[in-house]
């Protein structure tokens, strides 16, 4: 099977309605977030009379961000550097490859959903190198190809894919290893094989309980086309 | 122990990198921007998310709810100072970032909470968004237990963070 970015005719428009559609879904959900959170704290400030502390943290959160994204832009640009570098050589490839086989067997496809097996490699390999640009459309083709007539209803493949997605994958911590050289930790990477530790736990508890429920109430279904 | 990891995955990345006889340098050079203006594209978000943090934490708010779930977290094996973190990860990654940053001045980087909190959000995703997004591009309307299943890996991740960090 070869691993190949391939972007088929209606994903690309899709991805970019549903991009906005679900960010604007997502940005709904921090928006009720973000004005709750401010008003609770507003109202606070009023009743406990902090207004001087209130005005110095509205004035001075903002350039904490400032200062924040300029001390992990060295992180980010080494730890993007170094990715590309991965990827230029072909490691989502090689690592699709690998998975392949065993992926094959995890998945509950049902008759036609095989055809997204390329797909979902190249996504999981991109994800675990951290290469999220490369990893949503290949997971997006994945879904398109395995929801193809399943009427709007999520198949137990589909359900499995999305869990493993969204229980990260990713090997390396780079953003947390950034904030944590920023917040002056004496080894910034200590954390990557606890990290790696707690990922496996919460793919394998998903991949479990995505066992337990298949099949319920019809989750197998025929793939016509 | 831990310092030598980035450094041997370089020297794979060169080794592979030279067999296949990339431009290692141009490739660094692409990466490093991508990876910039990555940054870049979440500073709005970091400012305001921080605005927030910044105002609950010179009111007293934070100390306050940090005092209050204490005795709920702590039975679970948690340190109240991750609460911030294990609430915002699902919703928004800014927005945990965000929050770890404040637990890690709050707690410092090398302490329990501190390492912690970055294994929670290292070894997690945004729930909601990745959701959204993947069932919303194959038009489904019926999730079935996608997301109850999810929150719980979610979940079993937090606990297994909060055990090994």
């Amino acid at each position: 099977m070869e691993y190949k970015l391939q972007i088929r005719g209606p994903v690309f428009p899709a991805f970019f309605f549903c991009a906005r559609a679900h960010t604007l879904a997502g940005v709904m959900g921090m928006n009720a977030v973000f004005c709750g959170m401010l008003l609770i704290g507003l109202l606070r400030a009023a009743a406990t009379g902090q207004a001087e502390a209130a005005q110095q943290a509205l004035l001075g959160g903002a350039g904490e961000a400032v200062t924040l994204c300029l001390s992990l832009a060295g992180a980010y640009a080494f730890f993007g550097g170094l990715l590309e570098v991965l990827r230029e050589s072909g490691a989502a490839q090689a690592l699709a490859g690998a998975m392949e086989r065993p992926l094959r067997r995890l998945f509950p496809f049902a008759p036609g959903e095989e055809r997204a097996l390329g797909d979902i490699c190249m996504n999981l390999a991109a994800n675990m190198l951290g290469m999220g640009g490369a990893a949503t459309p290949a997971g997006l083709s994945a879904m398109k190809t395995m929801a193809a007539g399943g009427e709007g209803r999520a198949s137990d493949a589909m359900i499995l894919f999305l869990v493993v997605n969204t229980s990260s994958v990713q090997l390396l911590p780079t953003t947390m290893i950034a904030l944590r050289a920023q917040a002056g930790a004496a080894h910034p990477a200590d954390i990557i094989l606890p990290t790696l530790l707690a990922t496996s736990v919460s793919t394998a508890c998903g991949v479990m309980l995505c066992r337990l429920f298949a099949g319920r109430r019809g989750g197998a279904r025929a793939c016509p086309r | 122990m831990s310092s030598l990891i980035l450094p041997a995955l370089l020297v794979g990345a060169l080794l592979a990198a030279l067999c296949r006889h990339v431009d290692v340098y141009t490739a660094f050079v692409r990466g490093a921007k991508e990876g910039l203006l990555t940054l870049a594209s979440m500073a709005p978000y970091l400012a305001a998310i921080l605005t927030v943090t910044a105002l609950w934490r010179q009111t007293g708010l934070t100390a306050a709810l940090t005092r209050a779930l204490a005795p709920l977290l702590t039975r679970l094996g948690l340190p109240a100072e991750v609460i911030g973190v294990v609430l915002l990860r699902p919703l928004s990654a800014s927005a945990a970032l965000a929050a770890a940053r404040e637990a890690l001045t709050l707690v410092g980087a090398d302490s329990r909470a501190g390492r912690m909190v970055c294994v929670i959000c290292g070894a997690s995703e945004t729930v909601f968004f990745t959701g959204a997004l993947y069932l919303g591009a194959a038009g489904v309307r019926r999730g079935r237990y996608a997301v109850p299943v999810a929150m719980l890996a979610y979940a079993a991740g937090v606990l297994a963070a909060a055990a090994v960090a």
